[in-house]
């Protein structure tokens, strides 16, 4: 016998398939539904891609719209909390590390439940009514013509909520080439924890512009993490992609009840990653800022840890908070919010959006945010990296690789733009 | 006495709806490959019988190259749930049958979930399932999961399979499986493989010997390793050669 027996018994099922379709199936006419209608469109040659880029750009404008008023609210809670704590409390160290490491911190934060919940609910109503499959459909085809697999973008899609269950979604596709790269790819997807980030860097810098600055970065990752499978492709992992076959499921009206239970479910994990992971962030950060007591800032500990990676960012101007953000930044990506938020707040600075912009310039801040959205998957990445690839030396080569990646898109970011006269 | 119940079909049938319906839970529902990569599991009790429902992820085949279709297979192979309930696509019946049929081969209580009825009849299709019952030999129940139609005779159907599961076991069964035959000249070697299997009872404790034969046949990797270090793993591995 051969493996052709698979072939053969495979032949048989379908043969017995179609003898029961045959016996118990009348299949009628097919009538012409609007799903057929708006498939005409969404999956249009030319108007496809269009249609999936102004698609993205509205959510961003939603989500973005919907929850500022939400954390202008959340915000002046806390910094009226926090300026309480310093009045009434007595212990010094103590009113300190409440007022400025707890509610400066993780008050600040949690600031960002706001716009998660607003960008899961967009996605999950574009989820739910069918629309993110045929996204997934109209960017096969120019996955195709690169050699890659439209397969490949499921996962991706994914990861814009976040990329643990994205990574874990590849164990659908079968060929471990194909595998292996969507797994190395997938960090770059700008997931929901990296939104802070943008929102802050964009509400500081480019106020008017901040809908369409937060898209572009989303749209940055995709192309990184398209041009990435392509080099890989090219180099490490030779070969065709397996054919890609997506079943289109018809278009339905979501329903409030389950976008209002992903909703739910994304943002108390977010609230609850506040209150583990941010929280030990918060204690730590504050610590290595407001010692040695009484110093400042600028010779605190964390001080001296950031000036000493500095040297390496400094081509970039990310400066040593920057840096500092990016090493504790790895916890989790929400840190990297957290770690300007504490500094600033020991510092004495209540608006750390307006802070920002004494220390970094507007291109510099563009800078740091493709920085942060490519350069390491944060910890739980990490984890599902090696545990999905079943090696640490690709683990290790996602993260060396996503480093030089950042770093080289970083400083073409400020190499193109000093050019173009916006430093 | 708890049963255990196993929710398999293709990705996209609505497996995620009957599973949240019939446990209460709110797992979120998703409409592509991929959402339910590790299994889930909640409970359910109908006419004081207790239910545990786990939700396989959702797969076209039951091959061994793909790590979810392992999972799906390895679940009901080696867990042996007492039923297994096929999510079919009613509207995409001709393609959801495969699954369908690999999952007769593994031989345990099978229940079928004949979903998407609504889709189905706005394709036009008219499905007979007392015809359909008939040459499959299982229980099916229409359903619409997404406007709760159907779900309790599904339950119904479930305890029912589940009772004859127990019958079985205890020799009193009198439910027939139907074995959909895949022509002469393959049965005479199936049943070749599955008589060497039968003389390995450490083997027959564990799979069907006719599930293990057809998969030695196919050459499947994970099969192969299942066999290691039986007493006929040479003569097998001679005969599927």
């Amino acid at each position: 016998m051969n493996e052709d027996f698979e072939v053969l018994l495979t032949d048989k099922r379908y043969e017995m398939i179609s003898k029961i379709i045959q016996a118990t199936t009348i299949k009628g006419k097919r009538k012409w539904t609007i799903s057929d209608m708006l498939d005409k469109a969404f999956l249009d040659k030319y108007v496809g891609m269009p249609i999936f880029l102004a698609m993205f750009w509205a959510m961003f404008t939603f989500t973005y719209a919907c929850s500022v008023p939400f954390m202008e609210m959340i915000n002046m809670a806390f910094v009226w909390l926090g300026e309480q704590a310093l009045q009434i409390i007595p212990n010094e160290y103590l009113a300190a590390f409440i007022g400025e490491g707890l509610i400066g911190g993780i008050g600040f934060v949690i600031v960002f439940a706001a716009p998660i919940a607003f960008l899961f609910l967009s996605i999950a109503l574009l989820e739910d009514s069918g629309y993110l499959a045929r996204a997934a459909f109209v960017m096969d085809r120019p996955m195709y013509r690169i050699g890659l697999t439209g397969r490949s973008f499921i996962p991706m899609l994914l990861g814009f909520g976040c990329n643990v269950p994205a990574m874990m979604a590849t164990r659908s596709i079968e060929d471990r080439k194909d595998r292996l790269l969507t797994l190395i790819i997938n960090p770059f997807i700008s997931c929901s924890a990296r939104l802070p980030i943008y929102i802050l860097f964009a509400a500081a810098f480019f106020t008017q512009y901040a809908v369409s600055v937060i898209w572009s970065m989303y749209i940055l990752g995709i192309i990184i993490a398209i041009l990435s499978a392509l080099l890989l492709r090219k180099t490490l992992f030779k070969g065709e992609p397996a054919p890609f076959i997506l079943e289109l499921p018809i278009f339905r009206r979501p329903t409030l009840k389950s976008a209002a239970i992903h909703m739910w479910d994304r943002t108390s994990v977010f609230v609850r990653k506040v209150f583990t992971y941010l929280l030990v962030g918060a204690v730590l950060l504050w610590l290595l800022s407001a010692f040695p007591w009484g110093a400042g800032v600028e010779n605190s500990y964390v001080a001296m840890i950031g000036k000493a990676i500095e040297p390496i960012f400094r081509p970039l101007g990310f400066g040593w908070r920057g840096s500092v953000a990016f090493i504790f930044g790895f916890l989790a990506k929400e840190v990297v919010v957290e770690t300007f938020a504490i500094l600033f707040a020991v510092e004495g600075e209540a608006a750390t959006a307006i802070a920002l912009r004494g220390v970094m310039t507007p291109l510099v801040g563009y800078a740091f945010m493709a920085f942060s959205l490519l350069y390491m998957p944060c910890l739980a990445v990490f984890g599902v990296l090696r545990k999905e690839t079943g090696s640490w030396k690709w683990t290790g080569f996602a993260a060396i690789y996503g480093l030089v990646i950042a770093y080289f898109v970083a400083a073409v970011i400020i190499a193109v733009g000093t050019l173009l006269g916006f430093a | 006495m708890i049963l255990k119940v196993a929710l398999t079909g293709n990705p996209n049938v609505g497996k995620s709806v009957i599973f949240n319906a019939l446990t209460g839970s709110r797992q979120h529902v998703g409409n592509w490959p991929g959402k339910t990569v590790e299994r889930k599991s909640g409970e359910c009790t109908y006419k004081g019988v207790d239910m545990e429902i786990v939700d396989l992820p959702g797969t076209y085949s039951l091959t061994a190259r793909a790590i979810d279709e392992l999972i799906a297979r390895n679940f009901i192979v080696e867990e042996k749930p007492d039923v297994v309930v096929d999510i079919i696509d009613a509207s995409n019946i001709e393609r959801n049958l495969y699954l369908t049929l690999l999952l007769l081969e593994l031989r345990r209580e099978i229940v079928v979930a004949l979903n998407m009825m609504d889709v189905a009849k706005d394709k036009g299709y008219k499905i007979d399932i007392e015809k359909l019952t008939q040459m499959l030999g299982v229980r099916i129940v229409p359903t619409v999961a997404t406007k709760g139609v159907g779900l309790k005779e599904l339950k119904q159907a479930i305890v029912e399979a589940g009772k004859d599961t127990l019958d079985h076991e205890y020799g009193r069964s009198t439910h027939r499986h139907i074995q959909l035959s895949y022509g002469e000249q393959f049965e005479e070697i199936i049943s070749k493989v599955s008589g060497i299997i039968q003389k390995d009872p450490k083997l027959t404790e564990k799979y069907s010997h006719r599930w293990l034969a057809i998969r030695l046949l196919e050459q499947d990797e994970d099969a192969l390793e299942k066999i290691k270090g039986s007493s006929q793993e040479q003569t097998l591995l001679e005969v599927i050669q």
